[in-house]
């Protein structure tokens, strides 16, 4: 019993670290078409922050986790200008090959200007302790994972539904041309996104920091990939596509860890790709995607 | 019916747009675009022989691995210039060449080493070298018939993903599968029997291959749907089949890079078949124009050359006197910087929409 | 209030408008007239600024401007609503009227908007908190006006108000329009449906293949040997 709730506690606390970035990529791609490798960077760039400031004497967590969040927002939001707006209106594949080499870029920037190693900070760590509820251990960390992804997505979902800006990116995913026509400026619509976006990678930047302990140039990369894994089965572009693959994606690899034997734990990762694109094969437009019918989309 | 009349006509124009000389002269097609597949290959050729005659023998060190991501970028274009979907897991198929040919054809004590308890009776099995290529093609052309299926259904960017997942699944299978595939330590013992000649050959069948395919009716017709798929799907263009044969085509060229690999180096680990290489091909192809082969083999040439520069300087240097660091994730920038400023200011690339023989061709119309 | 000043629109090698020039002035309904692909919706479009024109000056209450990107032009009070209504289906009706509101600093004045056009179109007020994408054609049409007029425009620029209408319907989206000139506003319709358009137009311009053909009264239009018939078949 113990057992089984503690695997649900996993599952739940990794699908919500999935669903917060692929929510981030999500509301990118959903207005602009844009299919953001360069998130994972978006990570790396508030971890380092937080590392950059431990180092120089930052001692305060609040301020550490303020930081991250800050960091990555502002980050998402130079990206955009300096790299995806001169492609705005290219094909979506040209935008797909811009932001992979931003990713390799800011990647690469990492190594050359801090260095290739993993690089310890603590600042965090005490977010990552055991907490006992009776006869119940549980991590602190998984546990305030769940509770913040729910709320952050709480709020997500109410200032896209109540603010004006919340709206206006809500209908910029369907006719951009006419969002414009209401006044509405086009680039804060965007500004405001990978804002959005940003601040969403720095949350899941903050529990991975607490959860390793240590930041490295590649940080972000592996958990992007497998969060467009969870976009493309929720249905790419659908915001609670993006939320309902990524806790998918959390159940099926804890669940895989529960039934593959020890000497088989390294294939994780292969099977549930395996998995996830066997799904595709019977819904390849996701779970909760709409089959496109081609020209559907108003330019 | 007047949907189908749209569609003509706007057909018609994207096979205008997709091929500017070809499907003029239909008898004369398949001469064209072997003479012009052939022409393409002229500079490859060049530098092979330069290389071969006046280079020491660091220099064919490295000239061999530019025709080993010279054949992975063809084979990258013959996918990507085609069907316009990005493909960001053609190195797993490079590796399971690599990989195929390696298990097949290591010679017997070698492998006593390496792989002692491999399953299937590979441990005891010792093939030439032909037979194991040819074997190792096979699974790679079963391994891409099956990723195909899956993604010649997609929409592009989940096909670009998937593609990913598979680069995923094989490099995660390369090291996990010990047994097999001797994990994360270099596979050593392959026989090296490749050198510059077989490379060059190799190279040009590949250029001419691609250019076939290209200026082909099939390649035509994947173009046009890539271009606008409603006006392909109205005049019973199968667009799923193309994607696939590309797909199936693009894989089999990417497996012989890696067979030719393994063969000339001898010894391979799965590191080399994952992202590094990855960035490096797509920014090659990119750099050069992913729409034709030229541009494929343009931008192995100029992004070989500077990358082989930056190197130098990454290895830390002395420039008038004053000696730099390290500088680690130099060649990186380059490659990232290579890709995001092409494509904001010149997305097709160096070589552009045209062909090597066809820019010719029209320079010396012009010239007239 | 808007002059048009030569102005050319182009698509590559084709030129959709080629030297137009045309006036509205305050107070008054100016209705464009043409078959389809005469280039009506692109000189909208150039009004709005969704596409740059190749050549000409567009000058809105004596400032030029040609230059000045789409969110501003509807800023400074010239606001259209666009072909084939563009209402955004997957928010509610209230959402959509909010964002034609987004430019506008004064809640209570939104507030008092929201409430008329309610008011006067019930069916939106019945169906405030349904996603706008169940709204049948008419009433999509009913929204996407009202949405316009919640930035308060100065100019509303209607591009085929009737497209794919039921003639019913139609007549009472011109009886609408009949009435906003009433209220004062400046408006330039463009339509296929002449009939409809020129029962309240002052003035009546008519193009095709990209030029113009006619700038004169409606009755005009009638004495005009065979051009109604001519150019807009009905």
């Amino acid at each position: 019993m113990d057992y089984a709730l503690q695997q649900l506690l996993n599952a739940l606390a990794f699908g919500a670290e999935y669903s917060l970035v692929a929510l981030g990529l999500a509301v990118v791609f959903s207005i602009m078409g844009l299919v953001n490798f360069a998130h994972g960077e978006i990570i790396g760039v508030s971890a380092y922050s937080v590392f950059l400031a431990a180092a120089l004497g930052l001692t305060s967590p609040i301020v550490a986790v303020l930081l991250a969040i800050a960091a990555a927002a502002l980050a998402a939001i130079a990206f955009e200008r300096v790299a995806f707006r001169p492609v705005r209106y290219a094909p979506t594949t040209t935008g797909l090959l811009t932001a992979f080499g931003v990713s390799i870029v800011v990647q690469n920037l990492f190594m050359l200007l801090i260095s290739p190693k993993p690089q310890s900070v603590s600042i965090l760590n005490g977010l990552n302790q055991m907490w006992f509820f009776g006869p119940f251990a549980v991590s602190s960390l998984q546990v305030m994972e769940l509770i913040v992804s729910g709320l952050t997505i709480l709020a997500l979902v109410l200032f896209l539904n109540r603010s004006t800006l919340g709206l206006a990116i809500r209908a910029a995913s369907r006719d951009f041309a006419t969002v414009r026509l209401m006044g509405i400026r086009a680039n804060r619509v965007i500004a405001t996104a990978f804002a959005v976006s940003g601040a969403l990678a720095g949350i899941a930047a903050v529990f991975i920091m607490a959860r390793r302990g240590s930041v490295s140039p590649d940080l972000g990369f592996s958990l992007v990939l497998k969060a467009f894994v969870a976009c493309v089965i929720g249905g790419f572009g659908s915001l609670p596509g993006a939320a309902v693959g990524g806790m998918l994606l959390g159940f099926i690899e804890v669940g895989l860890l529960v039934v593959l034997p020890q000497e088989y734990g390294g294939f994780k990762d292969a099977l549930t790709y395996v998995i996830i694109v066997a799904l595709l094969v019977y819904r390849p437009e996701g779970l909760l995607g709409q089959r496109v019918e081609l020209g559907d989309k108003e330019i | 019916m007047a949907r189908t009349e749209v569609a003509r006509s706007e057909m018609s124009q994207a096979i205008e747009n997709t091929a500017p000389v070809a499907a003029t002269r239909p008898g004369g097609a398949l001469a064209r675009s072997l003479i012009g597949g052939l022409v393409t290959s002229l500079p490859v050729l060049v530098v092979g022989l330069l290389i071969l005659n006046f280079a020491p023998t660091y220099h064919t060190f490295l000239a061999l691995g530019a025709f080993v991501n010279l054949i992975v970028v063809v084979g990258l274009q013959v996918f990507m210039g085609n069907s316009n979907i990005a493909n960001l897991g053609h190195s797993a198929f490079v590796g399971l060449g690599a990989y195929g040919v390696a298990i097949l054809s290591t010679p017997l004590a070698m492998k006593k080493l390496s792989i002692p308890n491999a399953p299937f009776g590979f441990a005891t099995l010792e093939l030439d070298p032909v037979s194991s290529a040819l074997l190792a093609l096979l699974a790679v052309g079963i391994l891409a018939l099956i990723s195909g299926k899956v993604i010649s259904r997609l929409s592009g960017v989940a096909a670009t993903i998937v593609s990913l997942a598979l680069l995923i699944i094989v490099h995660s299978v390369f090291l996990n599968w010990t047994d097999l595939f001797k994990g994360n330590q270099a596979f050593f013992g392959i026989p090296k029997v490749v050198g510059l000649p077989w490379m060059m050959v190799m190279s040009v069948v590949v250029i001419v291959l691609a250019r076939l395919f290209k200026d082909s009716r099939w390649g035509m017709q994947l173009r046009a749907s890539a271009q606008s798929p409603q006006a392909a799907a109205a005049l019973g263009i199968d667009a799923r089949r193309l994607r696939l044969m590309s797909w199936v085509l693009s894989a089999l060229i990417c497996g012989l890079a890696g067979v030719l690999y393994a063969y000339f180096a001898g010894t391979i680990s799965p590191k080399l078949f994952y992202f590094q290489m990855i960035f490096m091909t797509l920014a090659m192809l990119i750099l050069g124009g992913m729409a034709t082969v030229t541009g494929a083999v343009t931008g192995v040439i100029v992004l070989s050359v500077g990358l082989e520069f930056i190197r130098s300087i990454e290895s830390g240097v002395t420039i008038a006197g004053i000696q730099l660091p390290q500088l680690l994730g130099l060649s990186g920038v380059a490659l990232g910087v290579v890709i995001v400023l092409c494509m904001a200011f010149r997305p097709s690339g160096i070589s552009g929409r045209y062909e090597l023989d066809e820019l010719l061709s029209r320079f010396f119309r012009h010239a007239k | 209030m808007l002059k048009v000043e030569n102005l050319g629109v182009r698509y590559g090698a084709v030129a959709a408008v080629r030297d137009l020039s045309l006036s509205v002035g305050q107070g008054e309904l100016v209705a464009l007239l043409g078959p389809n692909g005469a280039g009506k919706s692109s000189t909208i479009n150039a009004l709005t600024g969704l596409v740059a024109p190749s050549a000409g000056r567009i000058v809105l209450d004596g400032q030029d401007i040609s230059r000045v990107r789409t969110e501003d032009r509807i800023r400074a009070g010239l606001t259209s609503t666009p072909e084939g209504r563009r209402i955004f289906a997957n928010l509610t009706v209230g959402e959509n009227l909010r964002l034609g509101a987004a430019t506008r600093r004064d809640p209570k004045g939104v507030r008092q908007d929201m409430e008329r056009f309610l008011a006067l179109f019930p069916v939106l007020s019945e169906r405030y908190a349904q996603a706008a994408g169940t709204l049948s054609g008419g009433e999509q049409q009913m929204l996407a006006i009202a949405r316009s007029l919640m930035s308060r425009p100065k100019l509303l620029l209607l591009d085929e108000p009737s497209l794919g209408l039921a003639p019913k319907i139609v007549v009472r989206i011109f009886d609408f329009i009949g009435q906003l000139k009433a209220e004062g506003l400046t408006l330039l319709v463009v339509e296929q449906n002449a009939r409809q358009a020129l029962r309240f137009a002052d003035r009546v311009y008519v193009m095709s293949s990209g030029v113009l053909r006619f700038d004169g009264p409606p009755s005009g239009l009638a004495d005009e040997h065979g051009l109604l018939n001519l150019y807009i078949g009905g």
